[in-house]
């Protein structure tokens, strides 16, 4: 499913020089595109730099470079790949996964690093560590599945088919056409998509089955009537990129639409505050879950929190208050708009969260009946094969969902009419971008991606299930420590 | 509970050009169709007004990034790169994202908000090397930023008793010190000399406005800041004392420079200021390799302020060429710390400054051990001051600032400060704390990057560890 766009962001830049005689061999040898020379026309037309595969194309026949009879050619890094991504997500790693998303496979190319960012900590610095003769698997004998319901209490017998499901954005800080993609992709690889807390657009109920609805302290558009519409209720006590804080949706962004949806008035900006003014112990908490238990007599529930000093004893408390799953939002993600000073500084990263939380619950003979989720920074599949080796059974991601719909970064979701790109903006002319068949495709293909790498790696591991992947740390090695 | 502090924003844009990030070239190939700023919602690209055929060079400081005029031009004729102002500026301490975000806080008094998640390096030096903890559940977060709690950032500066006596009536035997409140634990420092008149006295103005002090030599305290004495605190030698009575005695504070002869004299020092018109006196210590000696001494001999001044990027100070500096943040424990040993950490009050750049680092400075902190480079730097650190520190002011009216600069300067507050509320907020107070050294609401990456990675990884487990 191709880029919505004319052009894609190049690597490189192939320069042509005054010494070109416009004879075409350029266009006749490059079998990307590079060069286009239109019949009838006397000149080559300017290089389109993004379909250039770079360096490697050196050691290519092919090589416009080489051929060029007048050496009229030069490839050279593009200064503009340096404007895209940061030391998280890493220009290639935006790229791969737009190819993802494109093409629905890994990407071949060999220059681009894709599996770990360049932040210098955490998920950067584990490799895993595939053992040099593993018993041989047949891929097709591979499950990546999980149960979601490991208290097996009467309630649904949850399986997911891929150990990812899609975070909590809610309708006003995405686009209807964002929600309703990433709903229908739930759907198509049996997992899981959250409506964020902002209600539940009617557009979302054939997915009913596939739609977690979250319930925050705001509780807007939370009714009866939602709860008992789906399978799992969230809860979201805290979000890792705004710990502490709450949500916060700008006025801009409460449209008409949004306001209705959120029964409230539009234009004024809405706060969900933090944290839960009926919440200050474990004891009001289960409360809290008795009263979803009791509204929905199917439903798991699911607890979302941040990554305090004291998340594992919270997780442990999540426990015995009944909860099925427990989800962990580390600091370093998030999607939405959140202050610059939180995300960076408040709590802690979610590598070092998902091991305490593990091991707590292990201590605690509670591991083996509850569901550990992480989310805030898993960026890509190996990522997510480092955080269920660290201990976790599945992740959770937003951002690189973004990305496969073309999100490029740039961190204005929440400034004037949003999202430029139209997957953050309810503006009437912003959101209306693209269909939510292009995007669902795009969705579709990147999960596949993932789980074929996924696969891979449980492969080279000599693994039937991703199950026996958790709480594996001596599969991993440190770069700094493993020495 | 004490009065409310309440600072007021006013969105105050300056007439020139800050550093701005990505640079937009439009190539020869243009075809003028104008796609461009049909695509780009930031209004970058526009149509030549003189000559309405052809399009404009690009408002590349308006350029947000996004891409969309890039990937939709139909000849490929836009080039972006980052620009060479942005690369050059700055250096590895005061990065120049950080600039940019210091003067956008000055433009507007806003907390600095962006979407998809955080995107530097997973920790780095000094205090990028720990994290503030947050409440969850079982521990009740403040509501301060939406203003339903109020969290007070108020601090207090002088000596204090380690404890009270009594005589068998119940009568208060100690005699107690004198103390000032100031409601934000930050003081302005000595900024450059070389500023003009209407930044010195936009800098005082913001001071008095915010009801914090700002420290001036005294030999620059002009007439004309008379009515703001009280937020003025005089920086004086020693063996000047009389000399600079005029101005002494109308302060709450008097900074006085540390030096081994003032140590033996100190009692006499302090006792003359405040006999003068009744100031505390700051002791301004450098942070030298032994400054916790030197304010362990100073506070056993009565100091009832000590000021520890880093250098501009919070490094140690004086030490021989070659030797590794400590950071602010681990001076500050060191310093802390050794007082806590000495079991004297409550009867002082510690400023801490040198490398404060940005809001986070005032709240993670008071978890290290600061009772609050000294800035002055982000004062100037909101005020259009460009920094540089390469080859040597280098500070550059806007051109024709001493044009641009003294209330402007002054609302800059609490716009910047409004921003900052509103931050240590979200900090504190999230941490479940009242009052800023109680942030001094509480470490156990602070994660450090060594211990718990040790703790996680290093058990798990380390040879010799990982064999125990």
């Amino acid at each position: 499913m191709p880029s919505r766009f004319k052009h894609q962001v190049p690597k490189y830049k192939v320069t042509r020089s005054d010494a070109c005689i416009n004879c075409g061999t350029c266009a006749k040898t490059c079998p990307y595109g590079v060069h286009e020379r239109i019949e009838g026309h006397n000149r080559v037309k300017p290089p389109i730099d993004y379909k250039c595969i770079g360096f490697e194309c050196q050691n290519r026949d092919f090589c416009c470079v080489k051929k060029c009879p007048r050496k009229a050619l030069s490839l050279s890094p593009n200064p503009m790949y340096e404007t895209l991504g940061d030391c998280r997500w890493t220009a290639d790693m935006i790229t791969a996964t737009w190819i993802m998303a494109e093409t629905g496979y890994p990407p071949k190319r060999a220059d681009l690093e894709y599996n770990v960012g360049n932040s210098g900590g955490g998920f950067d610095k584990l490799r895993l560590k595939f053992p040099a003769n593993p018993a041989p698997v047949d891929p097709s004998e591979i499950s990546t599945a999980i149960e979601l319901n490991r208290r097996h209490d009467g309630r649904a017998d949850i399986v997911i088919s891929i150990p990812v499901y899609g975070g909590g954005m809610s309708f006003g800080s995405v686009s209807l056409a964002t929600m309703v993609s990433r709903a229908r992709n739930a759907s198509l690889w049996n997992t899981f998509s959250c409506t964020g807390e902002g209600g539940y657009p009617e557009m979302l109920k054939p997915y009913d089955d596939y739609m977690i609805t979250q319930v925050a302290t705001g509780l807007f558009g939370v009714r009866e009537e939602t709860i008992q519409r789906v399978k799992i209720v969230e809860f979201k006590y805290a979000q890792g990129a705004k710990p502490g804080l709450g949500g916060h949706l700008l006025g801009e962004k409460n449209t008409e639409s949004v306001a209705k949806m959120r029964e409230a008035v539009k234009g004024t900006s809405l706060f969900s505050p933090f944290p839960f003014h009926s919440v200050y112990s474990i004891e009001d908490h289960k409360k809290h879950i008795d009263w979803i238990k009791q509204m929905n007599p199917k439903a798991l529930v699911s607890v979302k929190v941040s990554t305090p000093n004291d998340v594992d004893m919270v997780a442990v408390g999540s426990y015995y208050a009944g909860a099925h799953i427990i989800h962990i939002d580390g600091g370093y993600g998030g999607t939405g708009a959140a202050p610059d000073i939180a995300k960076k500084n408040i709590a802690m990263p979610i590598e070092y969260a998902i091991t305490k939380v593990h091991n707590f619950l292990k201590a605690e003979g509670a591991r083996d009946a509850m569901t550990l989720i992480a989310s805030g920074g898993i960026r890509t599949a190996h990522d997510l094969a480092k955080a269920i080796c660290l201990g976790a059974d599945g992740a959770v991601i937003g951002t690189a969902e973004l990305v496969a719909l073309e999100c490029v970064r740039c961190g204005n979701c929440e400034s004037g009419r949003g999202c430029a790109r139209g997957i953050a903006s309810t503006d009437s002319e912003l959101a209306d971008l693209f269909a939510p068949e292009w995007a669902t495709q795009r969705l579709t293909n990147l999960y596949n991606a993932w789980n074929v790498q996924l696969v891979e790696i449980l492969q080279k591991f000599g693994m039937k299930s991703v199950k026996e992947l958790v709480g594996r740390t001596d599969l991993l090695e440190h770069v700094d420590y493993s020495k | 509970m004490p009065k409310k502090y309440h600072l007021h924003a006013k969105a105050t844009p300056l007439d020139l050009e800050y550093v701005f990030k990505f640079k937009i070239v439009r190539g020869e190939n243009c075809i003028n169709c104008g796609k461009c700023s049909r695509v780009c919602i930031y209004e970058v690209h526009k149509r030549r007004k003189d000559d309405p055929r052809k399009m404009a060079d690009p408002n590349t400081v308006l350029c947000r990034n996004c891409f969309r005029c890039i990937q939709e031009c139909p000849r490929g004729a836009l080039e972006k790169s980052l620009a060479k102002d942005f690369l050059n500026i700055g250096g590895s301490y005061w990065k120049p994202d950080m600039l940019i975000s210091l003067w956008k806080q000055a433009e507007d008094g806003k907390v600095p908000v962006t979407g998809a998640g955080y995107r530097g390096p997973f920790t780095g030096p000094g205090f990028d090397s720990m994290w503030t903890d947050m409440s969850e559940i079982v521990r009740p977060t403040r509501d301060g930023i939406h203003g339903r709690e109020y969290i007070s950032t108020s601090v207090e500066l002088g000596r204090k008793l380690n404890h009270l006596t009594f005589d068998s009536n119940g009568k208060l035997l100690s005699k107690t010190y004198d103390s000032v409140d100031l409601p934000l634990p930050i003081i302005f420092d000595i900024p450059a000399d070389n500023l003009g008149a209407n930044v010195r006295s936009a800098l005082v103005e913001a001071a008095a406005e915010i009801n914090t002090c700002i420290v001036i030599p005294a030999d620059n305290i002009t007439p004309d800041f008379e009515k703001h004495s009280k937020h003025i605190i005089p920086c004086v030698p020693y063996k000047e004392i009389d000399r600079c009575q005029s101005v002494i005695k109308k302060a709450r504070i008097v900074a006085v420079e540390y030096s081994d002869a003032l140590l033996g004299e100190l009692p006499r020092v302090q006792e003359t200021i405040k006999s003068i018109g009744g100031a505390l006196t700051i002791i301004r210590v450098p942070a030298s390799r032994d400054v916790e000696t030197i304010v362990s001494r100073l506070t056993h001999a009565g100091a009832g302020i000590i000021h520890v001044v880093g250098d501009y990027r919070g490094l140690e100070v004086g030490g021989p060429a070659g030797s590794n500096p400590r950071l602010l943040k681990d001076i500050i424990r060191a310093v802390h710390l050794r007082l806590v040993d000495e079991r004297v950490r409550d009867e002082v009050t510690l400023i801490f400054s040198g490398g404060i750049a940005m809001a986070e680092h005032v709240p993670k400075a008071m978890l290290c051990g600061a009772d609050l902190t000294a800035i002055d480079l982000p004062l100037l730097v909101a005020i259009g001051a460009r920094l540089y650190e390469e080859p040597k520190k280098l500070l550059i002011l806007p051109e024709e600032l001493e044009k641009i009216p003294v209330q402007i600069v002054r609302q800059r300067i609490v716009n910047l400060m409004v921003a900052w507050h509103s931050q240590l509320l979200e900090v504190m907020g999230a941490m479940g704390i009242r009052e800023a107070r109680r942030l001094r050294g509480e470490t156990g609401r602070a994660i450090f990057f060594d211990e718990i990456d040790n703790d996680t990675f290093g058990k798990l990884f380390k040879r010799g560890d990982a064999a125990r487990v």
